[in-house]
């Protein structure tokens, strides 16, 4: 068991440092139906309570039963049915790697989270990391020490006012309600404690408390090539919310996985469970990401999702975002990327379209159009078909 | 008798110089004839109070929020009642009239924000909106879709409140000085309120009452009379003496 | 085309500080029948209502109209965008590219560049392309397209635009309104203001 758990950290490249590591905490007990005490708490609760109705509401909330009750299931599994009670959790359809838990029990899952974690395991990671911001009450704490710390951005926002900036007040109204939700930002010491005490309920759960460390290897990889393709000296890891005022990364992957208890590494991780679940999502919400103009990011999560395999759909999600940016060279292979998915797939009728885009554009019309007529065959209804059809020949009217 | 209403009444509370006004109009040719037993309904007023920090940051207080809430409620029935209408809390929505009330909510912020910004008060007005103002016309309508909210079938006119107080710091006014200095004006204290009719059948804007400063501690009964009283001073058919300031 | 401050900064000036720029430049009135060159261009339209343009600008050869406020009604001309140029001002060319129009961008791939620069500005995920068809605009061939997207006031709007690529560069108006009452309501002066566009 030992052996096994070391030989992991050792393929992780995790180094474990001395032997005194500290001995993975219990989790508190959990503290039963709780009620707001304080001006402060009772306030902020208030507020909160608000926020949610209007999140409820929102258009902006990914209404699928199934899938919301699998997230609150594996937050279940990871904290335990009875602290999991006070919880409900919201997908918010935004393409960032992130989640909040606010102070009366409102989780947000953020959509970009799901491209971003591979198996429950990792889920369970990130979801029990802001259940223990939560248990701990931080944000009241947090809202406290806020108090100081926005009187620093306040200054800055005047500043920025004497530099004019164009659209200060293109802002419609009182966003500060917005379904988001609060802006909650720890301090280092409340993320470590929210990791122990997230690793804690993962190592007493029946997933690999081990993927904690990995979700951390995995954003540091992905900020740090998105960072190169910009052409960027140094990876800026405030670009991703959830991480925004959390511990080095580097410390955090190397204390996760020293707190992970090492029998742990034998268990099932859920990936297949995982993947099955989230299999009708995931094109939607890399089409998502991948509109977003961030190339070496995508490319990672593209990457890393193909661990799994290739599918057609990740061919396609790559060949548009090669042929979004565009360079004669990221169109050659473009069409590579589609012809790939079209293999998998022969009736992907976007594929078509992407691969007949592509060849267009690299001097190959003829057989430009017949991807896209193929394109057009597959789906004539498509928004765009009169245009499509523009393209083609005037005599090729059929198959 | 078609008539604009335009207060701009100066608020003796500390705020920076462009904040300090209040306006209210009503669409050309809009009557509320006193004692004509109007039914109102009145969608969830969003009372919020708290104090306010240096960065501006609020402060939320339920206790302070509860006791607003209650207290200009209270306020309002008994104005309205004096006034001959009816006033009726909106029902509680489920579903999908959950999310048409939402967003109609959202469009009024986005029209009552467009009315303050561009045609009630003096620096960014559009010339359309400087030219309606000389010839008397308030032309703002959220459309025919508000006679399918819960609760407008029976009802003649939909009443939106909106009001958040903070009570700043003394932080807060020492960055004042600092702000203007830069061409910005910063509130210290927020006392913003509007309220606005809308004509349940058409969808149209009847009246709006905004107010960056507003006076009353809306903690105490008495301030939040006053509340309402600013609030609903232009209020159609209303005899209620204006106050000038604090 | 509305765009505004990242969330968390927003938020931060839209409720914790009210700042009233003072001197704005004002904003000018367009009458009706009265033809206008727009966005410094040599692109020419013809209202058949008055209109509004804002003093302020979404980017380097754009112009915004309104009638009630840009977030009710927005008409923004995008008078002649060169190759390798995005369609709005960038926060950061470095940190936060916008993507570029191109000298290969096709036609048919403005709706999907309009909409590529929607979700990276807003980091958003709610934009939605309704249709794209083959459309005449500046007496040239070109794609009219219809689009949704929720912003972060809650508001679903909906945007039409016109497109048309003439000498490498990219014209395109563009109006965007709550659907509730306010795209309906301004629909059609934004398709008598778009057929009236001339290049003079």
């Amino acid at each position: 068991m030992k052996s096994s758990a070391a030989l992991l950290l050792l393929m992780l490249g995790v180094t474990c440092g001395r032997g005194d590591a500290q001995t993975t905490p219990l989790p508190p007990p959990y503290a039963g139906a709780y009620q707001p005490q304080g001006v402060d708490e009772i306030g902020l609760w208030r507020e909160d309570d608000e926020s949610e109705r209007q999140l409820a509401v929102s258009n902006l909330v990914v209404r699928d039963e199934k899938l919301t009750a699998y997230v609150k299931q594996v937050l279940c599994d990871t904290v335990g049915e009875d602290r999991c009670k006070s919880v409900r959790v919201y997908i918010v359809r935004e393409p960032t790697f992130n989640a909040t838990m606010s102070p009366n029990g409102t989780m947000r899952v953020f959509s970009g989270l799901f491209l971003r974690v591979h198996s429950e395991a990792e889920l369970a990671a990130v979801l029990g990391h802001e259940f223990g911001h939560f248990e701990q009450r931080h944000s009241l704490a947090d809202f406290k020490s806020l108090r100081s710390g926005t009187d620093v951005l306040a200054w800055t926002a005047v500043l920025v006012n004497l530099a004019a900036s164009y659209n200060t007040r293109r802002v419609y109204r009182d966003v500060e309600l917005s379904v988001y939700g609060h802006l909650y930002r720890y301090n280092r010491d409340q993320e470590r404690e929210a990791d122990r005490l997230g690793i804690a309920y993962l190592n007493k759960s029946r997933l690999r408390p081990q993927a904690a460390s990995l979700v951390w290897q995995n954003i540091m990889a992905e900020v740090e090539v998105s960072a190169r393709h910009r052409g960027l000296k140094k990876p800026n890891f405030n670009v991703i919310a959830f991480t925004a005022t959390h511990p080095p990364h580097g410390e955090r992957a190397n204390y996760l996985s020293v707190l992970a208890l090492p029998e742990g590494a034998d268990r099932d991780s859920g990936a297949d469970r995982y993947r099955a679940m989230l299999a009708p999502w995931i094109p939607l919400f890399l089409e998502d990401q991948v509109r977003l103009n961030d190339f070496g990011g995508s490319e990672y999560l593209i990457e890393a999702l193909a661990q799994a395999g290739w599918t057609a759909g990740l061919w396609f999600a790559r060949g548009e975002l090669y042929r979004n940016r565009g360079n004669q060279r990221d169109l050659v292979q473009a069409a590579d990327f589609y012809a790939r998915a079209i293999e998998i797939e022969s009736g992907m009728a976007d594929a078509h379209r992407g691969l007949g885009l592509s060849l267009m554009k690299t001097g190959r019309p003829s057989d430009g159009q017949k991807a896209l007529q193929a394109y057009l065959d597959l789906k004539p209804g498509a928004s765009d078909a009169n245009m499509i059809r523009m393209m083609l020949p005037k005599e090729v009217t059929g198959p | 008798m078609i008539w604009l209403a335009i207060v701009a009444s100066v608020s003796a509370a500390v705020t920076a110089p462009a904040a300090a006004q209040e306006r209210s109009a009503v669409k050309q040719g809009f009557e509320l004839a006193a004692k004509s037993n109007k039914k109102i309904l009145l969608f969830r007023p969003a009372v919020r109070v708290g104090a306010q920090s240096t960065g501006g940051l609020f402060e939320p207080n339920a206790e302070w929020t509860e006791q607003a809430k209650a207290n200009i409620e209270a306020a309002l029935h008994q104005f309205q009642e004096s006034l001959g209408n009816e006033v009726v809390a909106a029902p509680e929505a489920y579903g999908d009239d959950a999310r048409n009330l939402h967003e109609h909510m959202a469009l009024f912020a986005a029209v009552s924000q467009s009315v303050i910004e561009y045609q009630f008060f003096v620096g960014n007005r559009l010339p359309t909106k400087k030219r309606d103002n000389k010839t008397q016309v308030f032309d703002w309508s959220l459309g025919k879709g508000v006679a399918g909210l819960p609760g407008a079938a029976d009802a003649d006119y939909g009443l939106f409140i909106y009001n958040r107080d903070a009570y700043g710091s003394t932080g807060r006014k020492v960055l004042q000085v600092f702000a203007a200095m830069g061409g910005v004006s910063v509130t210290s204290g927020e006392h913003v309120g509007y309220a606005g009719l809308v004509d349940l059948k058409t969808g149209e804007l009847l009246w709006l009452n905004a107010d960056a400063a507003m006076g009353g501690d809306v903690r105490e009964k008495d301030g939040s009379e006053k509340r309402v009283r600013q609030l609903l001073e232009d209020f159609p058919g209303s005899d209620i003496p204006k106050a000038v300031a604090e | 085309m509305s765009f505004h401050l990242p969330k968390m900064i927003a938020t931060l000036v839209a409720a914790h500080l009210l700042l009233v720029a003072t001197a704005a430049p004002a904003h000018k009135l367009r009458l009706r029948g009265e033809a206008v060159a727009v966005a410094g261009s040599t692109v020419t339209v013809t209202p058949s209502r008055d209109w509004n343009t804002l003093s302020r600008k979404v980017g380097k050869n754009t112009e915004t109209w309104t009638v009630d406020g840009e977030q009710l009604n927005d008409v923004t001309f995008f008078a002649g965008i060169p190759a390798g140029m995005p369609l709005v001002r960038e926060r950061s060319k470095k940190r936060d590219p916008l993507p570029k129009f191109t000298k290969t961008t096709l036609l048919v791939e403005i709706p999907e560049l309009l909409e590529g620069t929607y979700r990276t500005y807003k980091n958003s995920g709610s934009f939605r392309l309704l249709s794209s068809e083959p459309g005449r605009f500046l007496g040239k061939d070109g794609v009219s397209f219809a689009y949704e997207f929720i912003d972060v006031d809650e508001l679903t709007r909906r945007g039409e635009a016109l497109a048309a690529i003439i000498d490498d560069k990219l014209y395109m108006i563009t109006f965007e309104a709550p659907r509730l009452n306010y795209f309906d309501a301004m629909a059609s002066d934004f398709r008598a203001l778009a057929s009236s566009a001339v290049l003079r």
